[in-house]
């Protein structure tokens, strides 16, 4: 078997707080295959981009526990020191993270900005990079003369695709897609989403695309990561996924989506997840979850249903 | 908008976008600079009707010399001979001329107004009491005098805390949480005692009791001659001045740039910088110091500007021969034209500082640039 | 601003070491002003500070507090007082009655066992008489038996014997002293020196000099003609220590201008800060919210205040116009209100008129006046709470630096006041450390006190940095 790009195993990352340890990202693992997408999706504070900043390694100072492994191309991420890591950021894996309106130095040219890894991490002059930069925006939709301004001068919109050249411009196997279009109105959204899927098909990108919106995730992802209360509930083939979801939980979600050609009733889940902190020992969806019974008082272990895994005590007998 | 394009012989066309620039730039300037000027002659205004007291003084300056006059005419011997009406009358006509010559014979309102004009064109006229160490009257030449070593002292003072708080603030607020750090947190409160008490303690310590350093002054008495002994003279006097202000103020400047740095640092665009994975030196270059360099000029303009006022206590702990000193003395003695025009200077002084941090503010930030900040 | 919120807020604070020995300190210096409010009221307090010589008559000059002793080898010694109207002092009075003529004897005895020289000696007499004022000889009786006869004089009404200053007392006696000791004295011994001597060579020197422990007398003897006269005495040997904190030069007691320091320092610090932040507050609230003219105006009048000098015009006026310091309080909070503090507040408050429950007031239609003090102005409150408390440090100190430059009010007794009279008498020249020391220290404990307060509350309510 094809060694996976990205292999993300017992991922643990919690973070000390004024009011406790948060456990944001509980024993996760997942991993990808080159020209893969990944979606990962889950609601706010089920510790989404926590984990997309374990990967790259992007920790706040009080983080508590960063244990695991996470592979990349076979070699530990985590065991590296900050000056490799370093040089594996951007040339490797690159980020676009949420709130991207403020991601874009005020002071300094788009231009500039879009060529700076180039610059750093390839040694490439200063003319070429800001050519390639050019290049770049204009790839993602950005007339080239933009290159000259400042991130005040752009609209939301075409800073969020000038962040996506930028994350694009030093050619990474991965990039990481943290709620891309969430501050954005539905039509940007949705010619951003145009965007990715040229770029998905043009080339041979790997992503890992984060949102909580499952309409959009369906666009780009060929497997799907549902993620609760600081674990993943659920793995998954795409096309599998959203005609069949295993989990309670990704039952729920889905039933909750509005769809266009049949006429549905929305259903929505009652609760609210639990607290990350000093999470529960039982199931932690037990609580909201219709299908309950009383082996879910305790956590539930992962199963592989058809190429699929769910962490469920429903399934426990039909797989393994 | 009409917009001329020109050509330049073979240099082509200027830029639109930098034409139109630049004329909002000016506009811009000339607005700032009138608006400057009007409360720069507001300013000095107050302070010619405060340091007059509202035409008090002036009373004042009128019965003396109406005092002395009339004693030098009644005990002058040249006039023994004249009448006691007669020499009234000569008295009297003296008086009257002298005012005159004073200027005194008109009401103060319509005086202050000159002296307005005066100051602001910079003829600051002569001083009542005071005079300068080589003998002149003239006001200019008397702050003219004691300018440097205000300058002198202050700039120093100002020039090391700004630097040691740049650089330490950069470096602690990388190790954010360690002894240093908390170290610095506690001595803070330490600027509470302003730099000239803990002045008066340096000396009780290292000039009354362990005798190692002067008392004050600029220079040993008698200033030495060869120069080279003068300027280390000099750095011997400055060395408690200094290190009283340091105590009191760098800490507090380290922790308030510290922080100042802590919170930049997670903007999000600092964030989006580490996950290119940029060195850490350019990140704290570009992401932290350059988004926040104008706040920090400005107020290390704005504070420097505002030292040259001369600390007037600290000058007058350390004896320091400066135009706070200065300032103490005219003020004491009523000596107003040294006063007004001291203020004036000092006004003229920050007011082309102010505008000068504008324009630079502007060059800097691309945001002001286009009007963007509003405050 | 709900008791709950207090509670929280205090809570919080408590966490914060810093901010409990700030508290601490705040409650010594309060309870210092406190006390001093009640024991002595400030009318009195500033009579007795400004009147100084008259109403400590009986205090030593500079001497040093008493606890000094404890360090010292060398006993300092301390202040007596024996006096004739009061019973219990050692003081003596026997009249012997006849019809014209009475007999007078007033004894007064006591012990000095001191390892120095009592710092002086007055004799302030009284006498009451028709015709003929009294007259009497004073005559003084040292341990070793010695007596010395000091003064033949008439008292008449009021008077007063200095008898460290009778240069003919210092003469006789010194000549006394180097016939028993066999040489001349090269110095000229004052009495209050000679009275007290061990007279051996030791006194030919006066660091060498030793005082003769044990018990001396001063005995006044008298005529008094017609029935009706009287004498009465008091003798006051002045010691060198004084008291909890000392005295100056003027013989005050120190702890009367230490303890009132507290109050006053306390007044003006916090009055100041609170008059001036909250007027910044509301001239910015005002500018934020109306915009336009008012806005304009209101910002060039900071500008203005800003380039006006500030210590500089201080000085001018309090040197030109001899202020009291309460009239001093209302000139800084004059000069202040336009100051930087109203463009950082507008700041604030141009932010908050964007939020969306200002909008909705104005919808339901809020005055402007209650938009701005009951929506506005308390959103922005918490956060200039710490900047208030901060600047308090600094009013005291403004306080005290035209004090000590000698522009302050001339006669309330602040802390600042005291340290400009040590100075202006040399105190540190002349070894009065202590002078100079007590005031300083209280000083550095109020900003300090407040500082600490100031700081752990920046922690708490500064929003960004409670991220940390």
């Amino acid at each position: 078997m094809v060694k996976s790009l990205l292999e993300v195993k017992n991922l643990c990352t919690y973070f000390r707080t004024t009011k406790g340890i948060v456990k944001a990202v509980d024993n996760v693992s997942f991993c990808v295959e080159k020209g893969e997408t990944i979606a990962i999706i889950g609601e706010s504070g089920c510790g989404k981009s926590s984990l997309a900043k374990s990967i790259i390694r992007l920790l706040p100072r009080n983080v508590h526990t960063y244990i695991g492994e996470v592979y990349l191309e076979g070699v530990d991420l985590l065991k590296l020191d900050e000056k490799k890591m370093n040089e594996i950021r951007w040339k490797k894996i690159s980020m676009v993270s949420q709130a991207a309106l403020n991601s874009l130095n005020p002071v300094i040219k788009v231009g500039q900005q879009v060529a700076e890894p180039l610059i750093i991490h390839e040694g490439v002059s200063k003319k070429v990079a800001l050519e390639r930069a050019k290049k770049a925006l204009s790839m993602v939709g950005i007339p080239e003369s933009f290159a000259d301004r400042y991130p005040f001068e752009l609209s939301g919109g075409m800073k969020q695709r000038a962040i996506i050249a930028m994350a694009l411009i030093t050619d990474p196997d991965i990039i990481i897609l943290d709620e891309p279009t969430s501050a954005l109105d539905v039509l940007t959204q949705a010619s951003i989403m145009n965007m990715l899927k040229i770029i998905k098909e043009k080339t041979v990108k790997t992503f890992i695309f984060i949102t909580h919106d499952i309409a959009i995730s369906s666009e780009l992802a060929d497997k799907v990561a549902v993620m609760y209360a600081g674990q993943i509930v659920e793995l998954a083939n795409a096309e599998k996924f959203y005609k069949t979801p295993l989990h309670p939980y990704s039952i729920k979600l889905m039933a909750s989506v509005p769809t266009l050609r049949t006429d549905k009733k929305l259903e929505f889940i009652p609760g609210t997840p639990p607290s990350l902190i000093d999470p529960p020992k039982t199931c932690r969806f037990a609580e909201r979850c219709p299908w309950k019974f009383e082996k879910c008082k305790n956590e539930p272990p992962l199963v592989m249903v058809n190429d699929s895994y769910v962490k469920c005590w429903l399934y426990e007998s039909k797989g393994r | 908008m009409y917009i001329k394009v020109f050509h330049h012989n073979n240099y082509g066309r200027v830029p639109e976008k930098m034409k139109r620039e630049l004329l909002a730039f000016l506009k811009y300037s000339a607005k700032r600079a009138v608006t400057i000027m009007v409360v720069v002659a507001l300013a000095v205004y107050a302070t010619i009707i405060i340091a007059n007291m509202g035409g008090y003084v002036d009373e004042i300056i009128k019965i003396e010399t109406r005092n002395s006059i009339y004693q030098s005419v009644f005990q002058n011997p040249a006039y023994q001979s004249l009448s006691t009406e007669e020499k009234r009358q000569m008295a009297e006509d003296l008086y009257q001329q002298e005012l005159k010559a004073l200027g005194l014979d008109r009401p103060f309102i319509f005086r202050s107004v000159g002296y307005l004009t005066s100051a602001l064109s910079m003829e600051l006229g002569k001083a009542m009491y005071l005079t300068s160490d080589s003998g002149s009257k003239a006001v200019r030449n008397i702050i003219v005098e004691r300018l440097p070593s205000t300058i002198l002292l202050f700039t120093t003072v100002n020039l090391m805390l700004f630097f040691l708080s740049l650089i330490g603030g950069l470096f602690i607020s990388r190790k954010y949480g360690s002894k240093l750090d908390k170290i610095v947190v506690t001595l803070s409160p330490l600027s509470a005692i302003p730099g000239w008490f803990y002045g008066i303690f340096l000396i009780l310590i290292f000039a009354s009791w362990l005798g190692w350093l002067p008392y004050g002054g600029l220079v040993d008495v008698p200033p030495p001659t060869n120069p080279f002994d003068y300027a280390l003279s000099v750095l011997k006097h400055m060395i408690l001045p200094v290190f009283s202000w340091l105590l009191a103020y760098s800490f507090i400047q380290v922790y308030t740039r510290r922080t100042f740095f802590l919170m930049f640092s997670s903007e999000d665009y600092v964030e989006m910088a580490k996950a290119k994975g940029l060195p850490p030196r350019l990140i704290e270059r570009r992401y932290i110091l350059r988004p926040t360099l104008p706040p920090i000029i400005t107020e290390f303009a704005l504070t420097l500007i505002g030292s040259w006022m001369g600390a007037i206590v600290t000058e007058r702990v350390f004896n320091w021969p400066g135009i706070g000193t200065l300032f103490y003395q005219a003020a004491s003695m009523m000596d107003s034209p040294v006063v007004i025009g001291e203020v004036t200077i000092y006004a003229y002084l920050l007011a082309i500082t102010v505008f000068i941090l504008d324009i630079v503010y502007a060059i800097v930030d691309p945001r002001i640039r286009a009007g963007v900040t509003g405050a | 601003m709900s008791i709950k919120r207090l509670k929280e807020t205090f809570k919080q604070l408590i966490a914060y070491k810093s901010a409990v020995v700030g508290l601490c300190i705040l409650g010594f210096i309060m309870g210092l002003s406190i006390y001093a409010v009640i024991t002595i009221p400030y009318e009195e307090a500033v009579k007795a500070w400004r009147l100084g010589e008259d109403v400590s008559i009986n205090n030593p000059r500079n001497a040093a507090p008493s606890w000094i002793n404890f360090f010292r080898q060398k006993k300092l010694p301390e202040t007596m007082v024996m006096d004739t109207l009061k019973s219990g002092s050692n003081a003596r009075k026997i009249i012997i009655p006849r019809e014209t003529l009475s007999a007078l004897r007033i004894e007064f005895s006591f012990e000095f066992n001191y390892d120095d020289f009592p710092s002086e000696i007055n004799l302030f007499l009284t006498s009451k008489y028709n015709e003929a004022a009294p007259y009497i000889t004073i005559n003084w009786t040292k341990p070793n038996g010695a007596t010395i006869r000091l003064k033949e004089l008439v008292v008449k009404g009021t008077d007063r014997y200095y008898i460290s200053i009778d240069n003919e007392l210092a003469k006789k006696l010194r000549l006394y002293l180097s016939e028993k000791v066999g040489q001349e004295i090269p110095y000229e011994i004052p009495p209050h020196m000679s009275l007290f001597a061990v007279e051996d060579e030791s006194i030919l020197k006066p660091e060498t000099a030793q005082v003769l422990k044990g018990k001396y007398r001063m005995v006044i003897e008298g005529i008094l003609f017609g029935g009706e006269s009287d004498v009465d005495a008091r003798l006051v040997v002045y010691g060198k220590v004084f008291g909890l904190a000392g005295t100056d030069h003027l013989r005050r007691y120190l702890v009367i201008g230490l303890l009132w320091g507290a109050p006053i320092a306390v007044a003006f610090g916090v009055l100041a800060s609170v008059s001036i932040s909250f007027i910044q507050m509301i001239i910015a609230a005002v500018s934020a919210w109306y915009g336009k003219w008012a806005d304009m105006l209101l910002q060039k009048a900071t500008e203005f205040m800003m380039i006006l000098p500030f210590l500089p015009i201080l000085m001018m006026i309090s040197i030109f116009y001899k202020i009291s310091i309460w009239v001093l309080l209302i000139v800084v909070i004059a000069l202040s209100i336009f100051g930087s503090g109203v463009k950082t507040y507008r700041a604030m408050f141009l932010q908050v008129k964007e939020l969306p429950y200002i909008e909705a007031a104005q919808a339901y239609g809020a005055s402007n006046f209650r938009i701005i003090f009951r929506y506005m102005i308390p959103k922005v409150l918490p956060t200039i709470i710490p900047s208030l408390v901060l600047s308090v440090s600094g009013f005291v100190f403004l306080e005290a630096a035209l004090a000590i430059l000698g522009l302050g009010d001339p006669v309330a007794p602040t802390w600042g006041k005291i340290i400009n009279d040590a100075y202006d008498k040399g105190a540190l020249y002349q070894g009065y450390y202590y002078w100079v020391l007590e005031p300083s220290l209280l000083l550095v404990l109020t900003s300090l006190g407040f500082a600490l307060l100031g700081f752990a509350l920046d922690k708490i309510f500064n929003p960004k940095l409670r991220e940390m």
